[in-house]
């Protein structure tokens, strides 16, 4: 999977999630996004985890700053074994 | 994406968007089978967001429970899913939310914010991490059971306190126990490892716990979702999370069970169809001897099994009933000759086996037991009977029983419907006072004139003031009895103690029993004194042992305490509700004046300076507030 491949899933995770419809590119995250507080947050990443079949490790999601270093994040973990 | 919420979720954005407030009737269904966090989460912010585009709910306006929440732990997002359930199914709650790990000191310290926020109910999580010994594995017994029994005493020492200053409900969660293989076979040989450890606990906080805590049995639903499912390590190092999220749903939706179980009073009579509930296959083809039923075949043994479970709840109160398409002989047939039939005909108050639709012959049960029809569970195999009661009996709560017969019993027992709070001795007699009722009424029948009728039932009656042990039982039917009340206002067991501690209220309760059977306790009566009146707060009375002079006995005994404590007239309103029509003109017919009417309200009074007891038929044993 590729980042594009990526972030097209998640664009239909958040499709289902929020309600005013976002567009996702590499560079957005959080703070562009009014429905996107902390409450959604855990709520996202329960779904990310489920739909890609990941688990991410301690802390890292965090560190993400934008959508394109989530895709990559979550690219890095599929790869694993 | 998973599929199972795509479509639900589709349609409420849809009504949402367009302001339709079939959204609410949808968001209901799809909260309910929702199994996921992040599916019921979602709910949840489709909800917050119809709030936001003022699309409200039906029935919006209503008082909000005033909820605290605190604890050892993050109670973000736990506290949402609870608003969230507990608005869904029509009791809105108002959140009051402590800080993280702050609990002790926002219960010992009397200027709290949760003191100030004067919760009527409080769900307190307390810190796992606190409930571990601190010595050593292989330190004496005794030491590792002085420091649990401390554990114990501080946790109810917390919920004393915050209820003898608040009144409030307090549900408290108990500990999850360890899942890992850690210690070994050791484990079970200390009572210092956290196993033995927090099980001890568990154990005597339930024991121990005082009728206005309500034990959240954490560990319960961390065994039924799976040790090792039931944590989520990571969620504790990054945000302070109690449990996995699978877990918190569970949390979430057993905190408002306990919530909602407050203020509403358990399932009363469960209808069970026969034909492939009872037993296997179909008695009118199948014959006696052809229908499965007993130990020679697994499928008979699944059907017993299903009898025993029915037969533990009549135990613990519950009223059976029979609603068959069948011939009346044909369907009795099994209850009196069967010899692997676990129900006899004396367990079932209510026996319809005809040709008429199933809806008709429940509506017509409710008169005969004196009951509402929203105290009816019935159970069937056939959707399509199922499908009739929804459709024409739709205040009947209705469970469809699965394709096999060893799920029966697992059906039941999770359907949540008939939980006691609290079992009084009563429940458990009460089918045999609905069976003799049935044996009055025939003696009715043959005794013409009423006083003689009603001598002979050499009735007894016990009048007693609240007493501690009474409690439970006093708070269920004040919280259950729809009919004969004038006032319908609901008390919690904390509420009640309240009553009784109060100098400024009268509070007593009636037993009954007559020469076929006790009644047990049946009829309630508040009132508050001001000044030279004394306002009735509650009269309620069961139906079942109405117009046999219990009405009488209960003013005279009303009548007594006012002029004791110097009441000069005694004021009474009717609160009319869609269920209390019968006693609309009870006041009229006892003797008091009509003062004031409106559509919400009739008020009346009597003056005591003229009252004269009322002689009746029934021997009063003790009366309130005297010695017994």
């Amino acid at each position: 999977m590729n980042q594009a491949e990526v972030i097209a899933q998640l664009q239909s995770i958040f499709d289902t999630i929020f309600l005013e419809p976002v567009v996702l590119t590499p560079t957005i995250s959080a703070k562009d996004v009014p429905e996107w507080d902390s409450l959604t947050h855990i709520s996202l990443m329960v779904s990310v985890e489920k739909s890609f079949g990941v688990r991410f490790r301690v802390g890292e999601v965090e560190n993400a700053k934008n959508i394109g270093e989530f895709a990559d994040l979550i690219i890095k973990r599929k790869q694993e074994p | 994406m998973s599929n199972p919420y795509q479509s639900p979720v589709g349609k409420l954005k849809t009504l949402l968007l367009s302001g339709d407030a079939r959204f609410w009737t949808l968001l209901a269904l799809a909260t309910r089978s929702a199994r996921d966090f992040e599916e019921l989460f979602l709910l949840s912010s489709l909800r917050k967001k119809a709030h936001a585009r003022k699309l409200n709910p039906p029935k919006s306006g209503k008082e909000k429970i005033r909820l605290a929440i605190l604890g050892g732990y993050s109670l973000y997002p736990l506290h949402e899913l609870v608003e969230h359930l507990c608005e869904v199914e029509n009791f809105p709650v108002e959140l009051w939310q402590g800080d993280y790990d702050n609990y002790i000191s926002e219960i010992m310290d009397d200027a709290s914010g949760l003191y100030e926020f004067a919760p009527q109910v409080v769900f307190m999580l307390p810190a796992e991490r606190r409930c571990v010994y601190t010595g050593k594995l292989t330190d004496a017994r005794v030491l590792q059971q002085t420091e649990a029994q401390g554990v114990v005493d501080g946790l109810l020492d917390l919920a004393r306190r915050v209820n003898e200053k608040t009144r409030a409900e307090v549900i408290l969660t108990n500990f999850m126990l360890p899942a890992r293989h850690d210690l070994g076979t050791y484990r079970s040989r200390t009572l210092g490892s956290d196993w033995s450890f927090r099980k001890w606990v568990n154990l005597e906080l339930g024991l121990a716990a005082p009728a206005y805590l309500h034990v959240c049995d954490w560990e319960f639903l961390a065994s039924r979702v799976g040790g090792l499912a039931a944590r989520d390590e990571r969620a504790w190092f990054e945000s302070k999370q109690p449990c996995s999220s699978a877990l918190l749903v569970e949390l979430a939706r057993e905190a408002a069970q306990l919530i909602g179980s407050f203020k509403r009073a358990p399932k009363k009579v469960l209808v069970l169809d026969l034909d492939n509930t009872l037993w296997g296959g179909v008695v009118a083809d199948d014959g006696l001897e052809g229908i499965e039923l007993g130990d020679t075949s697994p499928r008979g043994e699944a059907f017993k099994a299903f009898q025993k479970y029915i037969v533990s709840l009549k135990q613990r109160g519950v009223l059976l009933a029979v609603c068959s398409k069948n011939d009346f002989a044909k369907a009795a047939e099994p209850f009196e000759k069967h010899p692997d039939m676990v129900l006899r005909m004396e367990d079932i108050v209510c026996f319809k086996a005809n040709w008429e639709p199933k809806s008709e012959n429940i509506r017509a049960m409710a008169p005969e037991l004196n009951l509402g029809l929203d105290s009816f569970v019935f159970v069937d195999d056939n959707p399509a009977e199922i499908d009739i009661v929804r459709q024409f009996v739709p205040e009947v709560t209705t469970i469809l029983l699965g394709p096999d017969p060893s799920d029966y019993v697992a059906q039941l027992a999770d359907c949540r419907l008939f939980e006691p709070k609290s079992i009084t001795g009563e429940d458990a007699e009460r089918t045999g006072q609905y069976r003799s009722d049935a044996e009055r009424k025939a003696l009715e029948a043959t005794v013409t004139d009423m006083d003689s009728y009603l001598e002979s039932l050499q009735m007894e009656a016990v009048i007693s003031e609240f007493t501690p042990v009474d409690v439970p039982r006093l708070s269920q039917l004040i919280n259950k009895s729809n009919q004969f009340n004038l006032t319908t206002r609901r008390r919690s067991e904390a509420e009640v103690i309240a009553v009784m501690n109060d100098s400024n209220f009268v509070g007593y309760s009636v037993r009954l029993k007559d020469r076929f059977g006790d009644h047990g306790l049946i009829g309630i009566v508040i009132g508050e004194k001001a000044g030279d009146t004394m306002r009735v707060d509650t009269w309620l009375m069961s139906c079942r042992v109405l117009k046999r002079q219990v009405e009488e006995e209960t003013l005279n005994e009303l009548v007594r305490l006012a002029q004791a404590r110097g009441v000069r007239r005694i004021e009474g309103a009717y609160l009319p509700t869609a269920k209390n029509e019968m006693v609309r003109d009870f006041y009229g017919r006892m003797g008091f004046t009509l003062t004031a009417e409106s559509e919400t309200k009739r008020e009346f009074e009597l003056r005591l300076e003229s009252y004269q007891p009322v002689p009746t038929k029934i021997k009063i044993i003790r009366r309130a507030y005297e010695p017994s």
